[in-house]
């Protein structure tokens, strides 16, 4: 059972890490997006529509946006399946949710530190590298460590679909064939993971923040 | 002539409607001068002085820097007048993660100059400045003084033709003030620098500007020498500024004739009142005076009464040789 449980757990791990690292490398260019949009007068329209479709997959339940996802897990991944094919659902389900809180944080950088590098002269590029990403570093720390957290729980209910870890573990082992024991363990170590996450996350946000 | 703004206007709309923020404003800034922005909140001051560096677009009109009109330019050629442009804001905006040392050196490095003059830049700057100690520092270990320096030294550092100040003493004690103001005079003064100082800090306005703009719910109200401003404000033309001086019932009840007199520039260091008394065989009695150190000279305010046969001629005789005088009774 221990080797079920540690193998489990470098399932969860690897399904939550590949997918926390795509969410964020694709879902913080997607908030920077977002500020933009929402910051220039001829790109309202374009912002209403990005709006839109992150709140629209924000408020699908993932359980349902898995489903709904099948086809397409099916020709993207080959398989809808196994650690692979969630971590494809587990992206796609993160990348609006990261998007919306790095926006958020972005919106929080004071508008005087904006005028201020304006009046440098620095154009879009240096605006988002040099300013806007150091400016929010602490809080985008924070953001990941919430993402990540969320995660967790996602695996672990895609893991009720195929998608293998701790989660299929608990289902299969303990839902099923009343191995409560299994579910009591495959618990502990998803509490584990959650509380390293935090302690971790919480500890770099507050090492930047001066 | 570094700056020349011509028939300025800007509006914002809001639920309210449209509102006139500015209403047809036209200055000038000489190079090497220091010029104020004054006006209660809400008159647009902050707004004018965004404008000139078109952080906010405007309406109509045009904004010549350094013989070029930057109104309608395109966003790259923006850009490249901003970098010749300093500004330092009422909220320093320091970037918060960034040491003092980084923060100075930020605007030379999206530049790409070499690590190696970036610091020799710094470091010149630093110490004019007084800030080589601090240059490990983030912001929030600063002063408010410290981060208005260092805010100044972030503009220095692009060798800028004029720095633009938003409120410069309004977070600072009166001391660090002090400084400040002897600071900014001090690079104008070495450094040839231009000056557009936003405030509603007298001080301000006494100790650096060469002249003065007063603005009155968006409109251009005087624009000219300080002293003038002084004279303006003495005589009560600026509602925003001072409050008028009520002589004691007693006092006017005593006194046949009472004179108010303004002095300004070198004569103020001159006895021209006895002489002129003296002359005139009349007896004066000095009933309120006070003398304002200005930049571009004293400032001087009396009040008077005469009594003797010849007042009349008196009063013509002194009127020739004083800045603005009023018979007060």
């Amino acid at each position: 059972m221990l080797s079920q449980i540690f193998n489990a757990t470098l399932e969860t791990l690897y399904m939550l890490l590949l997918s926390g690292f795509l969410a964020t490398s694709l879902g913080i260019p997607l908030g920077v997006g977002l500020y933009l949009c929402s910051r220039s007068r001829g790109l309202k329209g374009l912002y209403a529509l990005l709006d839109l479709l992150v709140n629209i997959f924000r408020s699908i339940p993932f359980i349902i946006l898995v489903l709904l996802l099948i086809p397409v897990t099916k020709q993207v991944m080959g398989t809808i399946i196994g650690p692979n094919a969630a971590i494809f659902n587990l992206t796609i389900a993160a990348i609006p949710f990261m998007a919306r809180l790095s926006e958020n944080s972005f919106n929080g950088v004071p508008s005087g530190i904006i005028d201020s590098s304006n009046s440098m002269g620095l154009n879009r590029w240096q605006m988002v590298t040099r300013v806007l990403i150091p400016e929010t570093l602490p809080d985008q720390i924070g953001n990941v460590t919430v993402l990540l957290i969320n995660l967790v729980t996602y695996t672990a209910i895609a893991g009720a679909v195929g998608a293998g870890g701790l989660g299929q573990l608990a289902i299969n082992y303990g839902y099923y064939r009343f191995q409560w024991d299994v579910v009591f363990y495959a618990v502990i170590v998803l509490v584990a993971i959650s509380q390293f996450l935090q302690f971790t996350g919480g500890r770099l946000a507050r090492r930047l923040r001066k | 002539m570094i700056l020349s703004v011509e028939k300025l206007n800007l509006s914002f709309e809001d639920k309210s409607g449209k509102r006139k923020i500015l209403d047809d404003v036209s200055l000038s800034v000489e190079e090497g001068e220091i010029v104020g922005i004054v006006g209660l909140s809400g008159a647009g001051k902050t707004s004018l002085l965004r404008t000139l560096n078109l952080l906010q677009p405007v309406d109509s009109g045009s904004i010549l820097f350094d013989g070029l009109d930057i109104v309608g330019l395109k966003e790259s050629e923006v850009r490249n007048v901003r970098k010749k442009i300093g500004v330092v804001f009422q909220s320093f905006n320091l970037y918060r993660y960034r040491t003092l040392y980084q923060n100075i050196t930020f605007p030379l490095k999206i530049q790409g100059i070499a690590k190696k003059e970036i610091e020799e830049r710094v470091m010149n700057i630093a110490t004019e400045l007084g800030l080589e100690h601090r240059l490990r520092a983030y912001p929030s270990q600063l002063s408010g003084g410290e981060q208005q320096r260092a805010a100044i030294a972030r503009a220095l550092v692009m060798d800028p033709k004029m720095i633009l100040l938003d409120e410069p003493t309004s977070a600072l004690d009166p001391k660090t003030t002090g400084r400040l103001l002897d600071l900014v005079v001090s690079l104008n003064e070495k450094h040839g620098i231009t000056f557009v100082v936003v405030t509603h800090d007298m001080d301000v306005i006494k100790r650096t500007c060469d002249r003065v703009a007063y603005l009155q719910n968006g409109k251009l109200d005087f624009f000219g020498p300080t002293h003038e401003f002084f004279v303006k404000i003495e005589n009560n033309e600026v509602s925003d500024f001072g409050k008028p001086l009520e002589l004691e019932k007693g006092l006017l009840s005593a006194n046949k004739k009472i004179l108010r007199v303004l002095f300004w520039g070198t004569r103020t260091h001159e006895p021209v009142l006895w002489k002129i008394a003296k002359e005139n065989d009349v007896m004066i009695n000095i009933l309120y005076g006070k003398i304002e150190e200005l930049k571009n000279g004293p400032f001087g305010t009396l009040i008077i009464g005469v009594e003797g046969d010849k007042q009349d001629l008196f009063v013509e005789e002194l009127r020739k040789s004083v800045f603005f005088l009023e018979e007060v009774c």
